[in-house]
């Protein structure tokens, strides 16, 4: 018996050994790229083609492109956080990256970004900036960003006698009824599922109408749930939109001409509405979402993924991950990865060049110019908490388990109490300026 | 010889550890987290300060966790009692042969062999407003407007818990028609010497046998519907609102949607402690009997 325990710790050490001399053996430096960009997908297809020309350009370098489902990115993140294994580019979606900063995933790189040149910086749409940013200090480049716009089918509008798509909530409403009178269909559908999606669907009408996710008891918030509200209670929305997996099921019904319009993002571009689909549907078109009153603007969130380097990373690996991060975030490679990828490019100069390729995200672009950080208008580090809160609020107004105002007036204090009092002050007033200034009043 | 039995604890190492690791230690770590105030951020920087039972105390005051709670103890004793009365009959029936009998048993494990992501994505659109039991029951007339099975306050948690009953079926059948087969046929024979009717045969004979199968179902029934997780989260996510959470969905969101680790665990050890004690209630009716 003892010769087996010998023979058998004999045999592991030979096998540590061995494993022991192919690192040694191993000598490349790997920088790891993490995201949860789906692998068949454009931008994670162009990442890949990025990391085969920088290898190429620094032959002793071996990129490893790693990628991590949607749910599992921040779980994956926290465990790495804990054991300082976070690896040396992380991607964030960008309501997380405010946690992220202040928890010390991300390394500074002011200096770096100093170095490349501040027009560079600059050059970052200022939504983007404030949100990768904090006291002064860089930790990060939003890559690719999003929002939300109407999305019709013009033959259906045209079979209910409309001939421009609504620009108005009031418009929105006799168009979503005509369309049920003349088609038996409903006009109009957005997301309300139990999760982030239906709070950042609620958010552009509550934004739009100068409501704040801190201030969910005042009219204005309490008005732009009513207005959703009678759109399912008078049938025009169908109350299934509370239980949809997602947004891209809002689409399938879309496609199926069960509604004639609705909300969804310009990512929809490079997932079902690609362009054969597009083809074959022949009528789909894009306008800005329509605000309370004409003149006003559309107040939306923005979407998309920034990337940072690790705060853990070792130092002799610095060099090169900003290196990789610098090409990132350049606006030549930021155009060229938003066109694959079907999203709009952060930097000014890339933004005004994506339309000449593809002219039917003009809605999105311009929209984007005044589109909201979602953390620094909702609390930042405790946006996920309040976003929560509020999903919770609409989907009750909707499905009519509690009036707009009770549901909302219950959030509000829900969310007060989040905060001690100073903070609470303090992130109401910056959500008031922002929002003020985003809707150029 | 001494030494042999020495060797015999090296055997068991790696079992012990993989219990110690993947066991006990998940489970002491959550217990700590749920004594702690743990947030994103404190989490990472490993900075929570210990607040003691301050979470206990938080969740269970909380109205949507006595909802979900109630919701909890709903969904478990109609799911149980269910899925076992129909696994019963269905073993019973079984017993006896009949043409097809083969075909019919694989299709009753149906719900047994389908993902529950398939299964649940299929019952969250059965239930939708559009989907098939309304459109059925519109086109039948009985009704003239959809039912909001998963679209209103007080259904959902009927709605997915008629799920879970479907699900939980071939669970209950399969184990009790093992332990039926097992019956001797003397019995029975024996019984109708007798002049026993069928319910007779039922309540002297097949229940007092089959007992033990019984209270082993029940508590593995018990144990896997107060879990349960996925076929929730697939059909309503615990909405509309939060009216059709339970336990387990609940600390899921509290913990990855609101970041709050140390409530949502303290969620996780009222689960625990609810499982166990409707263990040890049912193990304790199993030794009286014996």
């Amino acid at each position: 018996m003892k010769r087996f325990i010998l023979t058998f710790l004999v045999l592991s050490l030979g096998v540590a050994v061995s494993i022991g001399t192919v690192a040694v053996a191993q000598e490349k430096v790997t920088i790891t790229v993490q995201d949860y960009f789906d692998p068949a997908g454009g931008m994670a297809k162009f990442i890949d083609e990025m990391a085969v020309e920088f290898e190429r350009n620094h032959p002793e370098v071996k990129i490893n492109h790693v990628y991590i489902p949607f749910a599992q990115l921040l779980p994956t993140i926290l465990q790495q956080s804990l054991t300082r294994t976070v690896p040396e580019l992380t991607m964030a979606d960008n309501p997380w990256v405010p946690q992220l900063i202040k928890a010390g995933t991300y390394k500074d790189i002011t200096d770096q970004v100093k170095e490349w040149g501040w027009e560079n910086w600059e050059d970052f749409f200022k939504g983007h900036r404030e949100l990768t940013s904090a006291n002064d200090r860089i930790y990060a480049f939003q890559i690719t960003t999003n929002n939300l716009a109407l999305f019709y089918r013009k033959g259906l509008l045209e079979k209910a006698g409309i001939a421009n798509p609504p620009e108005t909530w009031q418009e929105l409403k006799e168009q979503s009824q005509k369309i049920k009178e003349a088609l038996d269909i409903y006009g109009f559908a957005f997301c309300a599922t139990a999760s982030e999606e239906g709070t950042w669907q609620f958010e552009p009408f509550l934004w739009s109408n100068g409501g704040s996710l801190l201030e969910l008891d005042q009219p204005e918030a309490i008005e732009a749930l009513q207005f959703l509200t009678e759109m399912v209670v008078a049938g025009y929305t169908p109350r299934d939109i509370v239980n949809v997996s997602g947004q891209g099921d809002v689409t399938q019904w879309f496609m199926n001409a069960e509604v004639a319009m609705m909300v969804n993002g310009n990512w929809e571009f490079g997932w079902h509405l690609t362009e054969d689909v597009m083809q074959q549907l022949g009528d789909v078109a894009v306008a800005t979402l329509p605000v309370p009153q004409k003149g006003m603007r559309p107040v939306v969130p923005f979407g998309g993924e920034c990337f940072g380097i690790s705060g853990n990373i070792d130092p002799a690996k610095f060099d090169l991950a900003w290196e990789f991060l610098k090409i990132l975030g350049s606006s030549d490679t930021m155009l060229r990865a938003n066109i694959k990828h079907g999203g709009l490019p952060t930097r000014a100069s890339a933004a005004g060049k994506i339309l000449a390729e593809k002219p039917i995200l003009k809605p999105f672009l311009d929209q984007a110019q005044y589109a909201l950080p979602r953390p620094l208008v909702g609390g930042i580090d405790k946006y996920p908490d309040i976003s929560s809160t509020v999903w919770v609020a609409v989907q009750k107004a909707l499905t009519e388990m509690a009036t707009p105002e009770e549901a909302l007036k219950n959030a509000a204090s829900a969310i007060r109490e989040i905060f001690s009092a100073e903070e609470y002050e303090m992130y109401k007033n910056m959500a008031r300026e922002l929002l003020a200034e985003a809707r150029g009043k | 010889m001494k030494t042999t039995s020495h060797v015999g604890y090296f055997f068991i190492v790696p079992a012990l550890v993989y219990v110690l690791f993947f066991g006990v230690y998940p489970l002491i770590y959550n217990f700590i987290l749920s004594l702690k105030e743990v947030t994103l951020i404190t989490y990472m920087s490993g900075t929570s300060p210990w607040v003691g039972l301050a979470n206990y105390w938080q969740t269970i005051k909380d109205v949507v966790f006595q909802r979900t709670f109630t919701n909890t103890l709903l969904f478990t004793s109609l799911s149980l009692a269910f899925q076992f009365l129909i696994g019963f009959f269905l073993a019973i029936l079984f017993n006896r042969s009949f043409p097809l009998k083969g075909l019919l048993q694989s299709l009753i494990m149906i719900p047994w062999v389908l993902p529950i992501i398939v299964s649940g994505s299929f019952f969250r659109w059965f239930f939708s407003d559009r989907g098939m039991v309304n459109g059925f029951l519109l086109a039948w007339d009985f009704i003239d407007k959809p039912i909001p099975w998963i679209t209103s306050q007080k259904l959902p948690i009927f709605a997915v818990t008629l799920a879970n009953i479907w699900l939980g079926i071939p669970f209950n059948f399969v184990l009790l028609y093992t332990g039926l087969r097992a019956i001797p046929i003397e019995l029975f024979e024996s019984a109708d010497i007798d002049g026993a009717n069928w319910w007779q045969r039922i309540a002297f004979i097949t229940f007092p046998v089959l007992r033990p199968v019984i209270i082993t179902t029940l508590t593995l029934g018990c144990i896997f519907t107060v879990k349960v997780f996925d076929l929730v989260w697939i059909i309503t996510q615990g909405g509309p609102g939060d009216v059709s959470h339970l336990l387990s969905t609940l600390s899921y969101s509290w913990a990855f949607n609101k970041f709050h680790f140390g409530r949502a665990s303290s969620v996780l050890v009222i689960m625990l402690s609810l499982v166990v004690s409707l263990t040890v209630l049912l193990n304790s009716i199993r030794s009286e009997g014996e």
